[in-house]
């Protein structure tokens, strides 16, 4: 249980975090809410010389919209303040809703979004949902930055395409189109209080014919890495929703999962509860959709 | 309920060890630290079953920073066990001598300079061992030519305990309705937020002082003294704040006695501190158990018989598994009247953790099986649950055969009143789909009146100081592991003495200086036992005071004195008064400087064999169940309980909030994921139990009752609230779905399964 002995480093800026992280790349880790590499290092799963905190950064810590960039999350916002953001509520519920679920009270204070990501755990609650918006991750290392979608972000089970010396600067999500929709439902079988055994996130628009369009489905903890379900997608895209549709989108999106056995839930279960909050997913998404068609053919 | 209770009696007084545990300043064993102080770290088996051929410690004591390394083979190999009364029941030894029992049995144990040392240590013993074959469920156990766990028993069963009254096979052939189930329950942890510390100083002549995290100071002390060899009074067990117990910190522990041994060894003070690895991993639990159970009914819904056959995985060792073995027969009838009765109890060794005393000890096990049962009949016979319940409900007065007279009842009530209170007849009316009630019924001791560890001394004694300047001090071996004895203790001296309880100081939990002795925090004993023997104390005082105010006053002897409102005076003219204060301080003149100090003691007599005095109650669990995902949602629980007279409302409610949460994680969320005898879950990411988020809504509905035997009428409310939340929780699922559990926990894939939803 031998807390391993690390060097805290606590840089003023960007680019001195930049250059700790090039100067101890033999043994850094960058720290930011702390929450998974903490417990990490106290049962000595991980063992580091170089801790290089982030919190000190300035001009990281932001999350704004604006209806032209979108959504843009500081490479060190808190899973809170993301929960909180009235756009956030009101434009992606689906992140709002992971963002304010997971974990507890003090660990959505602390914890990061990039965190969330950059630990790339198979379970992790913003990977589902952003994946359903089509995000963006901005790395940026010594030599400057560089964009990569969220869907080729996941390598494995706590990897990513993240080189050394790269840091998380921001998350960005685009807006959403219009007439569209989007929910993440999470489920434990066992505590409110749980990494989530299965996690499914939507997010479609309807075309001006009433038909399906730009539509993402994406799964957490059943599979080696948050995952899209692109045949579903496909079915789902160009069609006129009906419930037999996504009845058989559902039943893809269970296909397509790769679960496992764990103590959390059996592979069976996970299958299954894919389909389940798939299909109540796009529901909730389409109710969504098509209030705001007909709010905004109203308007027309 | 009206008494003569004075007023302090039922008030709401806060926990007095609040502020100092919410602000952080309480101190627990693990914050102690003294000069020189070493930290022990013990090795453990590997292996759930193996013979050990040779330990080198050598390397290990060659490291710098270590001061101490011991084996079996260097302790006095004195076995132990809290079975006083059967020598044969004590099984253990603090560090295993011939062979390792269970995946963590205690095989050596290290004194270094600081704990990084004392676990690199560890690494650097050698143990080579022979691996055996080992058993892992009780079916396993007692298969013919298993291997045996211990090898000078014939057999793994440890202990048998029968029952039986009654013309069983008449009573069965009278009834219009049998049926016969069988039960699984599952192990679940304490999970108490405190793992456990010890702390070991030694003293001059070889005594020793000893802080622990335990819920039963006196037989650590009696147990570490005999397995030290050393006379019983050179153990001082100290007071020192305890994060829980739950029954999981009764006994004596292997770190106690190699802190002690090591710290007699080295000359100085040793502690060990568990984690919660070593908590979940190789810690005591609640028995695993299967149980067989046949019950006869005539068609009118009355009890007839009930055949109760049980087998409880006890682990590696006895521990608390003979009382549980012995309870949970006593529970398998306890709350109804039943004719005939037979039960065959097995307690059984296999190569697991060691099972032990937890929060109802035998007793949630015995109602889920009784319970479960009896809804089941009820539907059969077309009888309302609650209906059936009444019909053969314990009275007043009734006799528990072998057992004792329930000398307090409030059974009926309680599920009159829950049945009210829940609105069981309408919702049962109007049945919404994915939609349940379900009720369970308790009963549980006030404490056990049999004396298996053999003390010589009371069950409870304490004794009381008064001073002249209007305070009491009061002096007992109870201790508060967070159940709130020390304000409870504390408000029924008050009570009696007619002070306030900010007058009243307390010793507690420390063996040298407080009187022999307490029997500990365990089977809801200590508001009945300790309380009784503070009001024999408070007697002895009053006897002291009392004639100062018949001399004050000229008092004609048919004239009663009340202590009240720190002021003595005469009932029938309250105005020939004296305050509290001054009344001591004559008596101390009257007695030549002779303090004024009395000694309290309580031991159950003519009380049956059990326990002196019943609690009962009732419960009503609603859930809702998502039918596709089969997530139980409990919407609410009522509970409607007897305890007596309630001595502190809040407390009794911290008691029922506490136990809704761990009767939840008993029914819905807790297990062991177990790998023959390795537990895979070890952290609380792993192993669930219910949070805050968690907790449904409640309604506590108290039934007063007056028990003659307890102090102001009061009997237990600490144990009997965790029983019936499985059997309810149950019930209502089955109500919500169809799905009968008969094998604990209930999980969503069990309820999808069986509902054929699941492949
Ligand atoms: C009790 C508890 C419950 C939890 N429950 C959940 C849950 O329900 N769902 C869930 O998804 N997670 C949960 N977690 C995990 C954790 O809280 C989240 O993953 C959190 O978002 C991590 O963020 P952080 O800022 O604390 O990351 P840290 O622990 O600081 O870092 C995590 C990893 O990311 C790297 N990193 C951090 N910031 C950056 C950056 N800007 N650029 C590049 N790399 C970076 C670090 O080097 C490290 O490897 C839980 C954790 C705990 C302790």
């Amino acid at each position: 249980m031998a807390t391993s002995h690390f060097a805290l480093h606590q840089p003023q800026s960007l680019s001195q975090a930049l250059d700790l992280l090039e100067m101890h790349r033999a043994s850094v880790r960058l720290l930011a809410g702390g929450t998974d590499l903490v417990p990490k290092l106290k049962v000595g799963a991980l063992k580091v010389a170089n801790l290089v905190s982030l919190q000190g950064v300035p001009g990281l810590g932001a999350v704004a919209f604006d209806e032209g960039q979108g959504l843009v999350i500081g490479g060190t916002a808190r899973l809170a303040q993301v929960a909180a953001l009235p756009e956030v509520k009101r434009l992606y519920p689906g992140l709002a809703h992971a963002c304010s679920v997971m974990a507890t009270t003090q660990i959505r204070n602390m914890g990061t979004v990039a965190g969330n990501l950059a630990n790339a755990a198979p379970s992790a609650d913003t990977a589902a949902p952003l994946l359903a918006y089509d995000a963006r991750v901005t790395a940026t290392n010594k030599k400057g930055s560089r964009d990569i979608p969220l869907a080729q972000f996941f390598a494995g089970p706590g990897l990513s395409v993240l080189e050394p010396g790269e840091i998380i600067t921001a998350i960005t999500v685009p807006p959403p189109p219009p007439k569209s929709g989007s929910a993440y439902q999470r489920l434990s079988a066992r505590s409110q209080v749980d990494i989530c055994a299965v996690g499914v996130a939507a997010s479609l628009s309807l075309d001006g014919q009433g038909r399906l369009a730009h539509c993402r489905l994406a799964c957490a903890s059943v599979a080696p890495t948050p995952l899209r379900c692109l045949e579903a997608e496909e079915m789902l895209s160009g069609q006129a929703p009906g419930d037999d549709l996504l009845d058989r989108a559902a039943q893809a999106a269970a296909a397509a999962a790769k679960p496992i056995d764990d103590m959390r839930a059996s592979a069976a279960y996970r299958r299954q509860m894919v389909e389940v909050l798939s299909r109540r997913v796009l529901a909730t998404c389409l109710a969504q959709a098509a209030s705001l068609a007909q709010a905004q053919g109203g308007a027309a | 309920m009206k008494t003569n209770n004075p007023q302090l009696i039922g008030q709401s007084i806060p926990r007095i060890d609040g502020p100092h545990k919410v602000t952080g300043r309480a101190i627990y064993t693990d914050d102690l630290k003294l000069p020189g102080m070493l930290y022990g770290k013990l090795l453990r088996s590997p292996y759930a079953h193996a013979r050990i051929k040779r330990i080198d410690v050598s390397k290990a004591r060659a490291l710098p920073g270590v001061k101490d390394v011991i084996i079996g083979a260097d302790t006095p190999q004195i076995k132990y066990g809290n079975w006083r009364l059967v020598p044969e029941s004590q099984d253990e030894l603090p560090l295993a001598v011939d062979k390792v029992r269970f995946i963590g049995d205690e095989v050596a144990a290290v004194a270094a300079i600081d704990p990084e040392t004392a676990e690199r240590a560890c690494e650097l013993i050698e143990v080579e061992y022979e691996e055996l074959p080992a058993v892992f469920s009780v079916e396993d156990a007692c298969a013919e030519g298993a291997p045996l766990v211990h090898d000078i028993s014939k057999g793994n069963v440890s202990l048998v305990r029968k029952i039986s009254y009654g013309d069983l096979e008449g009573m069965f052939q009278k009834a219009d309705y049998v049926r016969e189930d069988t039960f699984r329950v599952h192990a679940v942890q304490h999970a108490y937020l405190e793992p456990c510390a010890s702390l070991a100083e030694p003293d001059e002549g070889g005594r020793i002082t000893l802080w622990t995290s335990t819920q039963t100071p006196y037989l650590v002390q009696c147990l570490l003294a005999s397995t030290l060899g050393i006379p019983e009074n050179h153990v001082r067990v100290m007071k020192v704040m305890v994060g829980g117990g739950f029954g999981g910190k009764m006994e004596l522990r292997p770190w106690e006695f190699c802190a002690a041994f090591m710290a007699r060894r080295t000359g100085k003070p040793v502690k060990f501190t568990l984690t919660r690895v070593d908590e979940l991993a190789f810690g005591r639990r609640r028995h695993g158990m299967t149980l067989y159970s046949k019950v006869g009914l005539s068609k009118d819904g009355k009890l007839l018989a009930k055949d109760f056959q049980v087998m409880l995985d006890g682990g590696a060792y006895n521990a608390m598994g003979p009382t549980a073995t012995f309870l949970c027969g006593t529970f398998g009838n306890m709350a109804y009247r039943l004719p005939a009765y037979r039960y065959f109890g097995r307690h059984v060794y296999t190569n697991k953790p060691p099972a032990s005393a937890m929060r109802g000890f035998g007793a949630p096990q015995a109602y889920f099986a009784m319970e479960s049962q009896l809804n089941q009949a009820a539907l059969d016979l077309g009888i309302d649950p609650i209906d059936l319940r009444i019909i053969n409900a314990m009275e007043e007065g009734d006799v528990i055969p072998e057992v004792a007279t329930v000398s307090s009842c409030g059974f009926k009530q309680c599920l009159e009143k829950v049945r009210a209170a829940s609105g069981w007849d309408e919702k049962r009316k109007n049945k919404k789909p994915g939609h349940g009630l379900g009720i369970s019924a308790f009963s549980f001791i006030s404490g056990g009146v049999f004396n298996w560890f053999n003390t010589k001394y009371n069950f409870s004694s304490v004794e009381v100081r008064v001073y002249d300047d209007g305070t009491a001090h009061l002096f007992s071996m109870a201790c508060d592991i967070g159940q709130g004895t020390d304000t409870v203790l504390r408000q029924i001296l008050a009570a009696d003495l007619g002070i306030g309880i900010d007058k009243v100081r307390l010793t507690s939990m420390d063996t040298s200086n407080t009187p022999k002795a307490d029997l500990g925090s365990w089977g809801s004993r200590v508001t009945l036992m300790n309380g009784n023997a503070i009001l024999d104390a408070c007697r002895k005082i009053k006897d002291m005071l009392i004639p100062v105010m018949f001399t004050q006053f000229d008092l004609n002897q048919i004239q009663d004195i009340a202590f009240e409102d720190d002021h003595l005076f005469v009932r029938s003219n309250p105005k020939k008064r004296l305050s509290f204060a001054e009344c001591v301080y004559k008596a101390l003149r009257g007695r030549r400087g002779e303090p004024l100090s009395a000694h309290g003691f309580y031991t159950p007599r003519n009380r049956g064999l059990v326990s002196p005095a019943f609690s009962f109650g009732a419960q009503v669990a609603e859930v809702s169940v998502d039918e596709q995902t089969g997530l139980v949602k409990v919407d609410n629980i009522y509970t409607a309980h007897d305890c007596g007279v309630t001595i502190n409302k809040r407390a009794v409610e911290g008691q029922l909030e506490g136990a809704i949460q761990m009767g939840l994680g008993y029914a819905l969320h807790e297990q062991f994921a177990m790998q023959g005898g390795r537990t895979l879950n070890t952290s609380f990411l792993d192993y669930k139990m219910p949070t805050a988020q968690d907790m449904p809504p409640s309604v506590s509905l108290e039934v007063e009752t007056y028990e003659p035997e307890g102090p102001f009428g009061a009997k237990e409310a600490g144990e009997g609230l965790a029983i019936p939340t499985a059997a309810s929780v149950g019930h209502a699922v089955y109500e919500a779905t169809g799905y009968r559990c008969q094998d604990l926990p209930i999980t969503p894939e069990k309820i999808l399964r069986a509902l054929g939803k699941l492949k």
